[in-house]
């Protein structure tokens, strides 16, 4: 990444462009694979989908009952969202007009994710997991050996049949095909969030209680973390899984996952700024430099590996509750507690180079 | 401000739906969203209905004081995510559900404590059915000993006498809560809905004899006696037996009576080779138990005294309850002192409830030490507490609360110029009251 300008810390870092306020509270937003358009979902009412500078393009059907998940296609413009309604949606361009319904099931989805070649969507519906075939809709496999709701799932990325689904004191992996697991990871408590890093060695669980677990697939050692302020809400991951960043209280801490060993024994780094409840994290594609936002309403710019203090990317009197790169563009996404979706783009030599 | 959440709990039957219908239906002005235990989601009118499956999440391996509930972790999240946010939420539970786990969410998970409280427990009792589950299921019991309010539903079901019984024995099991008498769920929603805290002189009111300790007899009295044969005449039989003990006193007054009743508690816990004594019998002052053999009609028998003085008689049922007098030479003999015990109810022996006051102030330090030592050795015992402490060198009141192991407590109203006291209550099985009025006791500053 070229040098940031250097402006005061007070100051932003962040030249916002757009603004765009949602229904109600903002849930997540995520950019399309070409960096070309930015879905943002409310938890009431129409999910919104803007273009790369943050202006609305269309408002999609609000799901009844409320807005769960979205997640964009790998490869193509192709949005899918899921609510409480039990109903899939798939949005393609013309955003707004070229919608897909697929009924599911009576209960709440709670989340949807493409796997990695995008032929495949699996969708959680209570106690249950969903695979559909993307292009023709149906539903290719159910997974229903689940004592519990599954409240998250991921997809491995270095697989196009493997996924792993939190449930059950903990995790379960599946792999298509498969009827029995191909691994239940029981810490006895419960588990709430999942991620599986891009190098698909480590899958990581957040946990109702302070901790986070480890599950290296390879070995399946879990590795048991403790001591966080408060319950971890949002993890990043460096591009090929090298770090791990986890909130859980206003210190962001960044595990090493190299190694034979990953995180084990290793220092973390710790990233001290936030005034509250970190809530939403991303790494700058291919680069280092975390983005960051909090409960206190700060979207925070760190810069872990050069030790230095972090820059104020954004300010809002609502929580973050998202921050997202674009994959093509210096250019970052939050949103907030408050509905609020604001794009901008980062001021660096070059940016503002660009823009003289 | 936090939302106030309602948990409505009941046994099988007991007419929770009937409640949450007439919740959703009447105009209370209050916008409310609705738990239920099934899944999915539907609206009505204005209302927010949401269906979940009991869920429950076992932390620190199965810890019973750390157990909430996912489901609603899950949904009151989603709840608090909503920009058109609730007056209220009311949270119905299954029949069978263990209301442990659903307050404990309101302690342990950290988003939902931030906003949102338990404005009330309210659990309904099926006044026709509740005694075929009271004795063999936990569930049931446990449903009463957290209610701060119980709804005695399907009252027109029962006669008064017995419902009189049924809810003596759900306050010996909880004191703490407010007992309404419906049918079919017929309550003003504020009674369901604007349920405030904790409150020691509400619980006096439900029960003038909450804060005293629970005895084997319902009476005593001291009576002065000549020497020679007197007669305890009865013409009404309650019960097959009643249990009595006569012992001699030195005077009569209410110091001989406190001590007489030490005495009598003794003699009321032998069990084994208790003198029946039917109709015509002749007892001895002597302060052993016996059993009165009660009959249809007239009953008498001759108390044998060896000289004339105070005698102190122990009853388990209030005189008036058999019409049963004391003569001397024919004349009825009044008791002076005399007074009426709390009993203690067998059925119920292992869950119920504990209340302790003091006039004064407690040592802060003091009282967190002894409730979290408590908490640790008792906590899967005690289902729930609540407090309002005058602690030396705060103004407020010090309002606590806890469920097993988890104590809250934050500042309430200021003193001002009231006398400051403390009072709290426990409600749990196996409670030993003098044990915890000894604990409580050594907190006062």
């Amino acid at each position: 990444m070229p040098g940031l300008t250097g402006q005061p810390a007070a100051e932003s870092y962040l030249g916002t462009t757009q603004r765009h306020v949602l229904d109600d509270y903002a849930l997540d937003a995520r950019w399309s694979s070409d960096g070309t358009h930015l879905a943002a979902l409310p938890s009431q009412g129409h999910p919104a989908v803007l273009d790369a500078t943050g202006a609305l393009v269309a408002e999609l059907p609000a799901h009844r009952g409320g807005n769960s998940s979205l997640a964009w296609h790998p490869s193509q413009p192709v949005l899918a969202t899921v609510g409480q309604d039990a109903v899939l949606r798939l949005h393609a361009a013309p955003f707004g007009r070229q919608t897909r319904e697929i009924a599911l099931a009576s209960g709440w989805c709670e989340r949807v994710a493409w796997n990695p070649d995008g032929r495949r969507l699996a969708v959680t519906c209570g106690r249950r997991v969903l695979v559909l075939d993307a292009g023709s809709g149906e539903v290719q496999a159910t997974f229903d050996d689940h004592r519990s709701t599954v409240t998250d799932l991921a997809w491995n990325p270095s697989r196009d049949d493997q996924f792993a689904a939190v449930c059950d004191g903990g995790a379960k992996i599946w792999r298509l095909g498969k009827k029995a697991p191909c691994a239940h990871f029981d810490w006895g408590g419960a588990s709430l969030l999942v991620t599986w890093s891009p190098d698909g060695r480590w899958v990581v669980t957040g946990d109702q209680t302070p901790s986070v677990h480890l599950y290296d697939t390879g070995r399946k050692t879990p590795l048991h973390i403790q001591g966080f302020e408060s319950k971890v809400k949002c993890f990043a991951w460096s591009d090929r899984g090298e770090r791990l960043a986890t909130g859980g209280g206003s210190v962001i801490t960044l595990w090493p996952c190299t190694g034979p060993k990953g995180p084990d024994g290793a220092t973390p780094i710790q990233l001290a700024g936030h005034l509250g409840e970190v809530l939403a994290m991303d790494f700058f594609p291919g680069r280092p430099v975390l983005a960051s936002g909090g409960a206190d309403g700060l979207v925070l710019l760190w810069l872990p590996l050069q030790h230095s203090g972090p820059a104020l990317l954004a300010k809002s009197d609502a929580e973050i509750t998202a921050v997202r790169w674009n994959p093509h563009a210096y250019v970052m996404a939050y949103t907030t507690s408050a509905g609020e979706v604001a794009t901008g783009t980062l001021r660096t030599k070059e940016t503002t180079e660009s823009q003289n | 401000m936090k939302t106030p959440v309602t948990v409505l709990t009941g046994f099988l039957g007991a007419g929770k739906t009937t409640l949450m219908n007439r919740v959703l239906t009447e105009q209370h002005g209050q916008r409310i969203a609705v738990v239920e235990n099934e899944f999915g989601e539907i609206g009505i009118d204005h209302e927010l209905v949401i269906n979940a499956e009991e869920e429950i999440f076992e932390m620190n391996n199965g810890c019973i004081c750390c157990t909430v509930r996912g489901d609603l972790i899950r949904i009151l999240g989603n709840l608090m995510k909503r920009r058109d946010r609730f007056d209220h939420i009311l949270i119905e539970t299954t029949g069978l559900a263990d209301p442990g786990p659903v307050v404990q969410t309101f302690f342990v998970d950290d988003d939902i404590k931030e906003k949102l409280s338990v404005n009330a427990v309210v659990t309904l009792v099926d006044a026709k059915h509740i005694l075929e589950h009271l004795d063999d299921s936990d569930e049931a019991k446990e449903q009463i000993a957290f209610a701060d309010v119980i709804l005695l539903n399907k009252c027109d079901l029962v006669d008064t006498a017995d419902l009189d019984r049924l809810e003596a024995r759900l306050k010996a099991m909880n004191g703490m809560a407010r007992i309404h008498r419906t049918t079919n769920a017929e309550i003003e929603i504020p009674k369901v809905l604007d349920v405030g805290g904790f409150n020691l002189d509400h619980a006096l009111a439900q029960d003038p004899q909450f804060l005293e300790p629970e005895y084997p007899f319902e009476w005593g009295g001291i009576f002065r006696l000549p020497a020679g044969p007197a007669e305890i005449t009865a013409t009404i039989n309650p019960d097959p037996i009643m249990r009595l003990v006569v012992l001699p006193v030195a005077a009569a007054d209410e110091d001989a009576l406190a001590a007489a009743r030490e005495t009598a508690v003794r003699a009321f816990s032998e069990r084994d080779d208790v003198a029946a004594a039917p109709s015509g019998s002749t007892l001895a002052a002597d302060g052993a138990l016996r059993e009165l053999v009660l009959q249809d009609g007239p009953m008498r028998w001759t108390l044998d005294l060896p000289r004339e003085g105070c005698y102190a008689v122990f009853t388990e049922h209030y005189p008036e309850e058999l019409a049963m007098e004391i003569k001397a030479a024919g004349q009825t003999v009044a008791a002076a002192p005399a007074a009426a015990y709390k009993p203690d109810h067998e059925h119920d022996e292992s869950v119920t409830s504990v209340g302790l006051k003091a006039d004064g102030e407690c040592d802060g330090e003091k009282l967190s030490r002894w409730l979290g030592q408590l908490v640790r050795e008792q906590g899967t015992d005690i289902f729930r507490m609540k407090g309002v402490f005058a602690v030396r060198g705060q103004d407020k009141r010090i309002v606590f609360q806890g469920v097993h192991m988890l104590l809250d407590s934050k500042p309430g109203e200021p003193w001002g110029g009231r006398p400051r006291r403390s009072s709290l209550v426990f409600i749990g099985r196996h409670l030993d009251r003098e044990a915890l009025n000894r604990g409580f006791r050594t907190c006062l500053a």
